[in-house]
């Protein structure tokens, strides 16, 4: 398995590769650049053109893309270029660096993923066996009609609603923004006698949250029901209650690791759809992540920023990948990554 | 079966233990850049200076939700807008109105804007015109300092008006702003070592030579091009300077956390009177303004057209708390004289008399943009009230179509109206406007929109055959839009506009002396523009806004001037 693990890392760089030197030449097709929307009123072609030199936007793709992948390796780079995790500066917010802006906002949009993430799960699995629990009685079709509705509202439609409930009528929650830097913006610490520290969830990450995870919640509720009813009925399940096993020990080796399967395979699906839902919850909540300012950049070609979000999130997902198969073979012995697998 | 069921439950419980340690397991490595950034950020901005404020960051998290108790004395004085990060806090590249609205308040230039629009001395304690209109010597005040102290001299003036005009800074506004300052065009394009229209007397007195009597120049200098730096500042860090900028206006930058807030606290030595508001905070992050200063967490809000209805109504929560300003900016469609078929001109007049602004103002916008009555704006030094637009006649509009070379609508080639947009359909009042064009004169215009980026690259090829545009006004002179863009040499001149009588009347205008034949001479100029139609005039804006109780003075000024230390909180 370790092999196979390295031979997956080894591909990382290919694909990377390919990915960002795709970006790379889709955003410089695209008419206009950074330096003439910085130009403002000024519109004169030659200095335009001396300061795209200025800043490596001269030459063909290729090149370009040589300078901005190492550098001033290059003739013409500037910076140790991104092989060496330099991403440039950025045009709309002029005197940072493309890292140090990423950085923080990176860091907003993984705590509301991950958050989202766990909440969808943990959320998701027990209704799922509310609903296998009750299955034909009449609890079982409510619960999966309402989280059927759930699923089938988008993002952009909950928000209002939501805003105006929480914020406008009961004034309980701020109508979005985000608390604050690294850990502050999930909790408020709250000293009890200045010497006992309790970290309450901070009010900015209900709402996203909330409009975040009621979709996958509804997703992760349904297939645990269907993978729960499906389990039970297996015969492998009789037959170890045939042959007088402990009920746990037929719940821990057969039951579990099966019904694991299907749930974890969605983690991959569950992320993509989380980062597409915080694009739209990040806007209108206004909230300083990744997806409002990928957005931005895009609107204003600011190509250096498209990139270094492109080869974070690429990364992101291959290795997420990389986990969720790890996590196969690890409950269900059949499955041995890298060999073929006889089903 | 019961019995097998509660193990069932009990079974997926632990199993939903381990999905989470697994999700999260992956989510840690998905964006575990991000978390280790985020520290990294924290010391890094410490580091760089980008944070220093001690007081708080628990204040600003519960000011929106603990109204009442111990949060109160902490506001006082304390203005609580919301904002978003400027593109940059230097004040000689910025080109954009949200940048500018924190610089005109952080630095300042030898003269200024005072809320009624009149220029007025600032850094500069007096000014000399020679008679022949070229040479303006500068005395400056004796008691100006940058925040951290040192004192103001002519030759930072000097230096900061140099690296405003500079080669290497290619700043996009220095030649509109500095370009009649004899040298700076050599500066700007060839790296002149300095700019030989600028001489430092002494200490206190500097003297700038102009290349012509141009009367709107000292409008020009309240620009943020003309702002002072501080040199010091700038060599000891060319790149960061700007996160911690030290300048010369009312309020310093006391705190700028990237997309979080910006802090200005304000200068208490400002030679001009210090501010009676102490703090000011910009929430650069959160969701719709008005929700928020109904929910206590903001001073000031925008209305959109969702919530005017509620605004106008004197009865409703936030109709006494409404008020509307009229702005320096004005939108209109842009008719390519180059391309046909509005190289003729009877072709641009029909369609600007075949649309209905008034009704389409009421019914698209419920009139929260007023039909423009000309191209120069209200409050605008020669603006006149009366109507010189196109009115809506289609009689007359069918009666010039006929008349026009092409003598018909089937005779027109296919017309393209581009606009800003990422939407399969057009701005509500351009559908307006197309269907308008339809029904009363039978033409045909094909919409396509595209993003800002490309509008640009294709106005400077000069191909775009009809768009919409607005323009902000940057001073307050008839020069900055009629000059800018309808002189046939104007870059800006996006509408290839060529009339050899305009051209002579904007020439005589920019060295006439006389300033009420002068703003006559603009008023001439407006209506021949008018007249031949490159552009069809369509609104006004206007800033519509709510504003707390608690703040007195507030206004929302036609174009960008500082304003915040003529502003009150009493609390």
């Amino acid at each position: 398995m370790a092999g196979y693990i390295i031979r997956r890392l080894l591909w990382l760089p290919v694909i990377l590769g390919i990915v960002s030197f795709a970006t790379f030449s889709i955003a410089r097709f695209g008419p206009g650049d950074p330096v003439s929307i910085a130009a403002g009123q000024l519109r004169d072609p030659d200095v335009l053109e001396r300061v795209r030199a200025e800043r490596g936007l001269d030459g063909t793709v290729v090149e370009q893309y040589l300078r901005w992948l190492v550098g001033d390796l290059y003739p013409g780079g500037s910076g140790s270029g991104a092989i060496r995790g330099d991403f440039g500066e950025s045009f709309i917010q002029q005197g940072f660096s493309v890292n140090e802006l990423i950085r923080s906002k990176m860091a907003i949009s993984a705590q509301l993923g991950f958050l989202t993430l766990v909440t969808v799960f943990s959320g998701g699995i027990p209704l799922g066996l509310l609903a296998a629990r009750f299955n034909g009685t009449w609890i079982d079709p409510f619960v999966i009609a309402s989280l059927l509705f759930l699923t089938s509202v988008p993002v952009l439609v909950i928000i209002p609603p939501a805003l105006w409930l929480f914020a406008s009528q009961l004034d309980i929650l701020p109508v979005g923004g985000w608390g604050g830097e690294g850990l502050d913006g999930i909790f408020d610490i709250w000293w009890i006698g200045g010497v006992v520290a309790v970290p309450i969830p901070d009010p900015h990450i209900y709402l996203p949250l909330f409009v975040l995870s009621i979709g996958g919640f509804a997703g992760v509720a349904r297939l645990v029901r269907i993978t729960a009813l499906e389990v039970l009925s297996e015969d492998y399940v009789r037959t170890a209650h045939a042959k007088g096993l402990k009920e746990t020990t037929v719940a821990f080796k057969h039951v579990l690791p099966n019904a694991l399967l299907p749930v974890i395979t969605v983690i991959g699906f569950a992320l993509v759809g989380i980062l597409e839902g915080a694009f739209f919850t990040e806007t209108l909540l206004g909230i300083p992540g990744i997806g409002r300012f990928a957005f931005a950049a895009v609107q204003s070609r600011d190509y250096d920023v498209i990139l270094a979000i492109t080869v974070i999130l690429s990364t992101a997902f291959v290795l997420a990948n990389l986990v969720v198969e790890i996590a196969y073979t690890w409950i269900d012995p059949r499955v041995r990554l890298g060999e073929a697998v006889n089903a | 079966m019961s019995g097998q069921n509660r193990v069932i439950v009990l079974l997926l419980g632990v199993l939903a233990a381990l999905v989470i340690v697994v999700g999260g397991l992956s989510a840690v490595l998905l964006l575990g850049g991000g978390e280790d950034g985020a520290t990294t950020t924290v010391d890094g901005g410490e580091g760089g200076g980008l944070t220093t404020t001690t007081d708080g960051d628990d204040d600003d998290e519960t000011a929106g939700l603990d109204t009442g108790g111990g949060d109160a004395e902490d506001a006082s004085g304390r203005l609580r807008l919301a904002g978003s990060d400027p593109v940059t806090m230097d004040p000689h590249i910025a080109g954009d109105s949200g940048s500018a609205e924190f610089i005109v308040e952080i630095f300042s230039g030898l003269l200024t804007i005072t809320p009624e629009l009149n220029i007025e001395l600032d850094l500069a304690e007096s000014f000399e015109v020679s008679d022949d209109g070229l040479v303006y010597t500068f005395t400056l005040r004796d008691d100006i300092f940058f925040h951290q102290g040192r004192r103001v001299t002519a030759e930072d003036v000097q230096w900061s008006l140099e690296r405003a005009a500079s080669r290497e800074l290619a700043s996009p506004t220095a030649l509109g702003y500095l370009g009649d300052i004899i040298g700076v065009r050599e500066r700007f394009y060839e790296g002149a070592e300095s700019i030989t229209g600028i001489e430092v007397i002494d200490d206190r007195t500097i003297q700038f030579t102009i290349d012509a009597p141009k009367p709107y120049f000292l409008a020009k200098l309240t620009y943020p091009t003309a702002f002072i730096v501080d040199r010091q500042q700038i060599e000891a860090n060319p790149r960061g300077w700007t996160r911690r900028p030290n300048g010369t206006g009312p309020y310093r930058l006391q705190e700028w956390r990237l997309g979080q807030r910006i802090v200005l606290q304000a200068n208490p030595r400002y030679h001009l009177g210090a501010p009676s508001i102490r703090e000011v905070l910009y929430e650069l992050s959160g969701g719709s303004t008005l929700t928020r200063f109904e929910n206590g967490e903001l001073d000031i809000a925008f209305i959109s057209v969702n919530d005017i209805d509620r605004a106008r109504d004197p009865e409703s929560d936030i109709g006494p708390r409404y008020q509307v300003f009229p702005q320096f900016t004005i939108s209109y469609l842009a008719l390519n004289t180059n391309v046909p078929p509005f190289d003729d001109v009877k072709v641009r007049q029909a369609l600007g008399f075949s649309i209905d602004r008034t009704l389409i103002a009421e019914v698209t916008f419920n009139n929260m943009l007023a039909p423009a009555t000309g191209i120069l704006m209200p409050q605008l030094p020669g603006y006149t009230p009366d109507d010189k637009t196109f009115q809506f006649d289609p009689d007359r509009a069918r009666t010039l179509l006929a008349e026009s070379k092409y003598g018909s609508a089937e005779n027109l080639p296919e017309i393209v109206l581009t606009e800003v947009g990422g939407g399969a359909e057009g701005r509500i009042d351009t559908q307006a406007f197309i269907q308008q064009w339809r029904e009363e004169l039978g033409i045909e215009v094909r919409i396509e929109q595209t993003d800002f980026a490309t509008i640009l690259a294709r106005q400077d090829e000069g191909s775009l055959q009809m768009f919409n545009a607005g323009w902000i006004m940057d001073y307050p002179d008839p020069e900055d839009i009629l000059d800018l863009k309808f002189y046939s040499g104007s870059a800006l001149n996006d509408v290839n506009y060529n009339n050899a009588e305009v051209d002579a009347i904007l020439e005589e205008a920019r060295v006439e002396q006389d300033a009420a034949r002068r703003l006559e001479l603009y008023q001439q100029a407006e209506r021949l523009i008018i007249e031949d139609a490159a552009w069809l005039p369509l609104y006004f804006s206007q800033a519509h806004v709510v504003i707390n109780a608690d703040v007195e003075g507030w206004f929302e000024p036609p174009m960008v001037i500082p304003r915040l230390r003529f502003v009150q909180v009493n609390r």
